[in-house]
């Protein structure tokens, strides 16, 4: 068998990425005319999109700029939305442990949801994989240009794409096709739903706080689930 | 102000570095209690759950938790399809539809 050449890995990381591509790209599009819609110029858009690619905290941020908030105040409300990363980056640490701290920090930049899933999955089924880096960059960067991409044809395309298409939905959808895989356990089923229940209850917080107090509470629910699952099974 | 604004820009790519690097670059001297590290195995499925389904459940900002959210059901249909099928793009082609005919359907 011929040997897995680096090549070889990051075109995978691309290519298990591309079926979520029309979700990507239609979340994309919906922030890209979110952006101008909010009433930044496309200058201000462009530099939005590129500089701190992070659609759900853009988002986030849009009315706090419309509003002239004070500056550390988008930055917090920015930062509390991408929290969730830090916990993805406690899984990667130990992946990248051995590159340099450059490497590192932009490995770090580059993470998204949907290929960070792609990332975990290839850790779950293949623990041995030779290049989990070029695998990891190759999905990583695939995500970036479909993602810049719709972007910036949101951003000069507003005024086509009336926001009563729904067309946000799709990248939701995109979401819901990566959790089912990944509820094939009863304590990841039980996390998925507790997390889903208790953000949809703390849905109102500030600064989408419901998100992590969603995350969290669904992380103890399966580590208590897995708990009682291995003290009944050593049980008998 | 033009200026405030591309602060604002700035301070936003600054959240995205810290929140998504500041454990990498700090690397392997920080260590994490075992019950952690276990947790940790769950955050991706949980994370994703706490995005989808407020985003499913509100609409307008109102939660609606019935047969007459299009949004929750195209969100049903398309759970239903991918773990059939193992289809992503059909997925979203499917839910999009399920999604238009569900509001046509509803009239204006």
């Amino acid at each position: 068998m011929p040997e897995v050449t680096r090549r070889d890995a990051f075109l995978r990381g691309a290519r298990e990425l591309l079926p979520a591509g029309p979700g990507v790209f239609a979340w994309g599009l919906v922030t890209g005319v979110a952006m101008v819609k909010s009433g930044l110029t496309v200058g201000q858009a462009l530099g939005l999109s590129l500089a701190a690619y992070a659609g759900s905290a853009q988002l986030a941020a849009l009315p706090l700029i419309a509003a002239v908030a004070p500056v550390w105040l988008v930055t917090l409300t920015a930062l509390v939305v991408n929290l969730r990363f830090v916990v993805y980056s406690a899984i990667t640490r130990g992946h990248f442990a051995h590159l340099g701290a450059g490497r590192r920090l932009w490995l770090g930049y580059i993470v998204g949801d949907v290929m960070f899933v792609k990332f975990t999955t290839l850790l779950a089924r293949e623990p041995d994989y030779p290049h989990r880096v070029p695998y990891y960059v190759g999905g990583a960067v695939c995500n970036w240009v479909l993602w810049q991409i719709s972007s910036i044809v949101g951003i000069l395309a507003a005024d086509a794409i009336p926001a009563t298409w729904g067309l946000e939905l799709a990248g939701t959808l995109a979401l819901i096709a990566l959790i089912v895989p990944l509820c094939n356990r009863w304590p990841a089923l039980g996390g998925v739903v507790v997390a889903g229940t208790v953000a949809v209850l703390t849905h109102a917080l500030p600064l989408r706080l419901g998100l992590l107090a969603g995350m969290v509470s669904g992380m103890a629910a399966a580590l208590w689930i897995e708990s009682r699952l291995d003290a009944r099974g050593s049980g008998s | 102000m033009e200026w405030q604004v591309w602060l604002s820009i700035a301070g936003i790519t600054l959240s995205t570095f810290l929140a998504r690097s500041t454990l990498l670059v700090a690397g392997s001297r920080l260590r994490l209690p075992p019950r952690v590290e276990s947790a940790l195995r769950f955050a991706p499925a949980c994370a994703l759950a706490a995005i989808v389904l407020p985003d499913l459940a509100y609409v307008q900002g109102v939660l609606q938790f019935d047969l007459h959210n299009a949004r929750l059901l195209a969100g049903v249909v398309a759970t239903v399809f991918f773990a059939l099928t193992r289809s992503m793009t059909g997925t979203i082609g499917l839910g999009m539809c399920a999604y238009w005919a569900l509001r046509y359907l509803a009239g204006p």
